[in-house]
């Protein structure tokens, strides 16, 4: 489903984000992605949303290649992924079900498809009761997993999270975790960039260590090999 | 889990099955939901909406008075046309036989009205009594002037090229030394409503450059405030044209709200002196009265607007919008 080919992503500052990347995930898996602040996580989740463009390499997404993808084309891209933010990126000036709304308002669906979804996206995270609140009005778990129903809102295949836990205590940060997997065992695939250590391990998943933008450790638990 | 309950609704929101009328009815959807959110946000902040509608207004109308102005100042001239008159010089050595029959030859042209005749000697003494060279003009031998006819063209032929057209008749015929069509100041009145015209397109242009300003100040405004709102859009696969939207309708809302105001302004302006002048008109015993605006002219003064309005946004937002990350 993601696959990553000899890809690296050199800034204009000279700095060599990601060099000689090799990475294949298969569609409906899970997988982690770990490793130091500027060890390359957050380069390679830009990569995957496009917000930034591979330096050399491809980047083969379903089998497509997303390098030469035209400009306008993106925005059709991003419609395939599900995004979840470290700092959940909410709008606090409107509802919690106008946010989840957002990707289905972009693609243009009718009202009443836009109603349907969105409630079961929000039941699915068990917010279903707070669909008039605003989001300031929420702790920070529930205002994650608001995120979370955003991003799934449209099933889209693919679902990136960028430290989704970063702010949430132990049980919380559990529970986002576990909320990830059952959308694995639905078929989509997932990759969660975290600092999580600790938690991650104990879910016995893949985790890709990347280490000064090269993958160090590729395997079932942290430090040690598949 | 309503997600992925089968293997079609895996294929994400790019595969959903929507028929082409449920998409159409989705797009109207869409753009009334815009319209209204527009409009929402105009309401939300009053004070800023009323002071860029009043600048609006005011810009709009500047050169709309002006125009209204030089329509009514053409109106007054047209109605002046009924004055043109033909000043014909007959040759001096005519004998009175042939201004006898000049004059008959002249009333029974089919666009003649009128014919008066002004002797020589009763020309001289109308000159000597109105020009004040009464004494100098004793020492003339002669009389200097020539018979003359003054021809006064019936109500139908009275436009200026139909009065143009007599005259170059009456210059034809016979024992006709010369024929002039009191036109000049006609003529002089039409060039000022020329100037008046272009003086209307150069404030108009102007302005409405002015305008174009405002309501792209006013979007950059906008924009800079939604600056996080775009970014989310854009990250959930909201394209350009989606972003884009409720910029340019809040645009054409502006522009439209200001050319309302603009209406008013004249609306007002009109019923301020549209009393006195019938009153002066009334004076001068003459039918005038103002003329407004008009149907067409409103319609065509918020059309302005509103185009002005989806220009200023469109420019501002092709501007601004490039400098917010993501693409």
């Amino acid at each position: 489903m993601i696959q990553f080919d000899n890809l690296s992503k050199r800034y204009p500052t000279g700095d060599e984000a990601l060099s000689n990347i090799n990475l294949h995930i298969d569609a409906g898996e899970l997988a982690f992605l770990t490793g130091h602040s500027g060890a390359g996580k957050s380069t390679m989740l830009k990569l995957l949303m496009l917000l930034e463009r591979p330096s050399s390499g491809t980047l083969l997404i379903n089998g497509k290649n997303i390098n030469r993808l035209a400009n306008r084309k993106i925005p059709g891209y991003r419609r395939q992924l599900g995004v979840v933010f470290q700092d959940h990126q909410l709008l606090m000036d409107r509802s919690v079900f106008d946010n989840v709304a957002l990707p289905l308002q972009v693609a243009g669906q009718p009202r009443k498809e836009i109603g349907r979804r969105v409630r079961a996206a929000l039941d699915g995270v068990g917010l279903l009761n707070k669909e008039r609140h605003s989001p300031m009005m929420l702790s920070g778990g529930e205002q994650q997993r608001v995120g979370i129903a955003r991003a799934v809102v449209h099933k889209p295949r693919i679902l990136l999270a960028d430290e989704p836990t970063g702010n949430l205590d132990p049980t919380l940060s559990a529970e986002i975790m576990a909320l990830f997997q059952r959308f694995q065992d639905v078929g989509v695939t997932v990759l969660i960039a975290t600092h999580d250590i600790d938690l991650i391990n104990r879910m016995k998943c893949r985790i890709i260590r990347l280490e000064r933008g090269m993958v160090a450790d590729d395997g079932g638990a942290y430090g040690s090999s598949l | 889990m309503a997600q992925a309950s089968n293997s079609r609704s895996r294929r994400g929101a790019v595969g959903t099955t929507t028929g082409f009328l449920g998409r159409i009815r989705a797009g109207v959807g869409h753009h009334s939901h815009t319209l209204q959110d527009s409009l929402k946000r105009l309401v939300k902040d009053p004070l800023q909406t009323i002071l860029t509608t009043s600048v609006i207004a005011i810009a709009l109308s500047l050169p709309a008075t002006l125009f209204v102005a030089v329509d009514n100042f053409r109106q007054l001239g047209s109605g002046f046309e009924s004055f043109s008159q033909i000043t014909a010089y007959v040759v001096s050595n005519a004998t009175s036989e042939q201004i006898v029959n000049l004059q008959n030859q002249l009333k029974t042209l089919p666009e003649v009205e009128s014919v008066s005749y002004v002797a020589p000697d009763q020309a001289l003494e109308e000159f000597v009594n109105s020009s004040g060279f009464g004494s100098a003009l004793e020492y003339l031998e002669t009389n200097p002037l020539p018979p003359v006819f003054v021809v006064k063209p019936k109500v139908q032929a009275r436009s200026p090229d139909q009065a143009k057209r007599l005259m170059v008749k009456i210059n034809q015929m016979d024992h006709i030394e010369d024929a002039q069509l009191d036109m000049l100041w006609l003529q002089r009145l039409h060039s000022l409503t020329q100037i008046g015209q272009q003086a209307v397109v150069t404030l108009g242009t102007l302005l409405g450059l002015g305008v174009l300003v405002i309501i792209g100040n006013s979007i950059r405004l906008a924009i800079h405030s939604r600056r996080e709102e775009i970014i989310v859009v854009k990250l959930v696969g909201g394209t350009d044209a989606y972003v884009r939207r409720p910029f340019l309708y809040s645009g054409v809302l502006m522009g439209f709200l200001g050319a309302i105001g603009a209406s008013c302004i004249l609306a007002l302006g009109f019923w301020w002196l549209g009393g006195s002048v019938a009153h002066l008109s009334d004076l001068y015993t003459s039918q005038y009265r103002l003329t407004g605006l008009g149907i067409i002219g409103f319609a065509t003064l918020v059309a302005t607007g509103s185009m002005l309005g989806l220009l200023g946004s469109w420019l501002a937002v092709s501007r601004h919008l490039k400098h917010i990350k993501p693409r």
